[in-house]
């Protein structure tokens, strides 16, 4: 009767389950890809999916210091930007190093400044973490920009050579797309864990109240310091990939409008919801594709948007604004909650059926 | 009365600026009894309360719990070593279901951290299934077990005092201090929380409580101690307290 009574909606197994179709659903999408060329729809899907995975790798780990333990960051495109430079920097620099080391150093030495960064930073709360995350990322931008014998300044570094792993070479897209796509996967499936474990609970303990969860025994300090770590090091495998996949970085890909761009992504998506970062990637990283193809797709729209670039600030300020007034909890929430609602449907759709199998006999 | 001490406060003072809120405080709880902290607003009870849970450090004097001091530790700290409290304002975790919430309440005596978690390993998938088991038997412990899986916060009030009591039991503490458990309970879940602490008390558990209602208080320590002005006023049984004369006096003004 109490297990009865106690037996949880099954959200622990559905989020597996999700892993596995959304998986499934991402690595088979070259395929369908071929069949709707890219003429038709005038993006190339794969080419736009590498860079969805590249930034779904900081935004799935910046979803769990954001949405899960409350902290804000607007500095990640410093953390983004370390993973890059290391990499390009060592595999450069010194031709025989390995790209694949090259892309673990880089997010190991971007979870690294995050631990240094976090330490004194995560002592702040709310605008004033912001304050400081945001002057994290412009210190990181003029750094990119001003030590000129490492990151080559202005003109950033050239030629980095593509990710290889065991002599496997990832030169093409498509290569790169089931590469990054597994690697989201794994970040996928880490967090997930993390977020049904005793630390999951703790994060988000201290994320409703530090204080209380303090008493709970919770080291709140700690947590705070090891899921910024944790972003952090995500952001910077996320930068590395995107090093070697474009082959050139220079510091205008790291500014403080990629950092906002990481965070209306975890907003639109769905804060504190693992799918909800996803989700917001790849509409915001398609967004862009999507405006600029319009005129295409419709007859007789102006042109004039495509230079969209000019203006893509300005909208992802306005959808962070909408989304924050209309819709706080983003795009996913309304997604899982449609899957509670089948979930419990299904429950009594069950339970009747055995009440009427019971009567039967 | 010669339990050993688990809990042993000694010349307790802190001073905010110029403030005394607490003035050579000293007392002791011992093992398995109910000791009661009354005294006026602004007498220094949360004060205290904030001291021995590591949230504010005092200007003078020492805390032993079970023989070992808890100064300058850190909130989470001294909760591992035995000592948990309740908050006088609700404090129940936002989002989570009131199961979820008597399972932080294990954390400090769980210890899987960020890798075993990240991976799901063996020993962190055994523990997890060991905390909610035990979540799910103090939950039972005060009768919230049918109501393990709706949002904390969304409960009715009694059952939210219910679950943050149940919150800090989960941690199988050594004392539990508890802040106005009773405040906005009415008679009846005034009399239930009555009877569910004296029951804890007779399976062991030791219980420092900060209360306005002296029905409650009268009913279930085994001693009391009074606070005015951040002094310790008097002490005693029951009997004795509700008769001092400085009791009465710091309660109700002075007589003529």
């Amino acid at each position: 009767m109490d297990k009865e009574l106690a037996r949880p909606l099954d959200t622990d197994k559905r989020d597996y389950r999700t892993l596995m179709v959304v998986g499934a659903f991402i690595l088979l999408i070259p395929l369908w890809a071929k069949f709707i060329p890219g003429d038709v729809l005038h993006m190339d899907i794969v080419n736009l999916m590498v860079l969805t995975g590249v930034y779904a790798c900081a935004v799935v780990g910046l979803n769990l210091l954001v949405g899960y333990a409350g902290q804000i960051s607007l500095g990640h495109a410093a953390f983004f930007g370390i993973g890059a430079y290391t990499t390009a920097i060592l595999c450069t620099h010194m031709h025989w190093f390995p790209t694949w080391l090259g892309v673990i150093a880089g997010a190991v030495l971007a979870g690294a400044v995050g631990w240094l960064v976090g330490k004194p930073v995560l002592r702040l709360k709310g605008n004033y973490l912001a304050m400081a995350t945001l002057g994290l990322g412009e210190i990181a931008f003029i750094l990119f920009q001003q030590v000129k014998g490492l990151t080559g300044g202005t003109v950033g570094i050239l030629d980095i050579p593509p990710l290889s792993i065991f002599g496997l070479k990832f030169d093409t897209d498509l290569k790169f797309f089931f590469l990054i796509w597994v690697v989201i996967l794994v970040l996928l499936l880490v967090s997930i864990n993390l977020i049904k474990s005793r630390v999951g609970r703790g994060l988000r303990a201290l994320h409703s109240s530090e204080v209380a969860a303090d008493a709970m025994g919770v080291a709140t300090g700690r947590y705070k310091a090891q899921v910024f770590v944790l972003s952090a090091a995500f952001a910077g495998l996320g930068g590395a990939m995107f090093a070697h996949f474009q082959k050139y970085i220079n510091p205008e890909s790291f500014t403080l409008a990629l950092s906002i761009l990481f965070i209306t992504m975890v907003v639109v998506g769905g804060m504190g919801n693992i799918w909800g970062g996803l989700v917001g990637v790849v509409i915001l990283t398609f967004l862009p594709s999507v405006i600029q193809a319009l005129p295409q797709w419709i007859p007789g729209l102006p042109h004039g948007l495509s230079n969209f670039s000019n203006y893509e600030l300005v909208l992802y300020g306005a959808l962070l604004i909408l989304f924050m007034m209309f819709m706080p909890k983003g795009v996913a929430f309304g997604l899982s909650r449609a899957a509670d609602y089948t979930e419990v449907r299904a429950r009594h759709f069950r339970d009747r059926q055995k009440a009427r199998k019971m009567e039967g006999r | 009365m010669s339990e050993p001490r688990i809990l042993e406060i000694k010349d307790v003072t802190k001073r905010f600026g110029g403030l005394a809120a607490l003035k050579d405080v000293s007392f002791s709880v011992g093992k398995g009894e109910i000791k009661a902290m009354i005294g006026p607003n602004g007498a220094g009870k949360t004060t205290m309360f904030d001291v021995l849970t590591g949230i504010l450090k005092p200007t003078a004097g020492e805390v032993f719990l079970a023989g070992e001091s808890v100064i300058g530790k850190r909130p989470d700290q001294i909760t591992k070593m035995g000592m948990i409290r309740t908050f006088q304002t609700i404090r129940l975790f936002e989002g989570m279901t009131a199961l979820e919430n008597v399972m932080v309440g294990c954390h400090s005596r769980t210890g899987a951290g960020f890798i075993a978690c990240a991976c799901r390993l063996p020993s962190g998938r055994r523990e997890e299934a060991m905390i909610r088991e035990e979540a799910m038997a103090v939950l039972k412990d005060v009768g919230l077990h049918t109501r393990a899986n709706e949002i904390g916060t969304n409960l009715p009030y009694g059952q939210q005092r219910l679950l943050e009591l149940a919150r800090a039991l989960a941690s199988k503490p050594g004392i539990i201090l508890l802040d106005e458990p009773a405040a906005g309970l009415n008679q009846y879940e005034t009399g239930e929380l009555s009877s569910l602490l004296s029951g804890f008390r007779d399976r062991g558990l030791t219980i420092l409580v900060v209360e306005h209602d002296m029905g409650l208080v009268m009913e279930i320590s085994d001693e009391i101690v009074v606070l005015d002005y951040g002094e310790l006023i008097a002490r005693g049984t029951p009997d004795e307290v509700r008769n001092d004369p400085k009791v009465i006096e710091a309660y109700l003004g002075i007589e003529a």
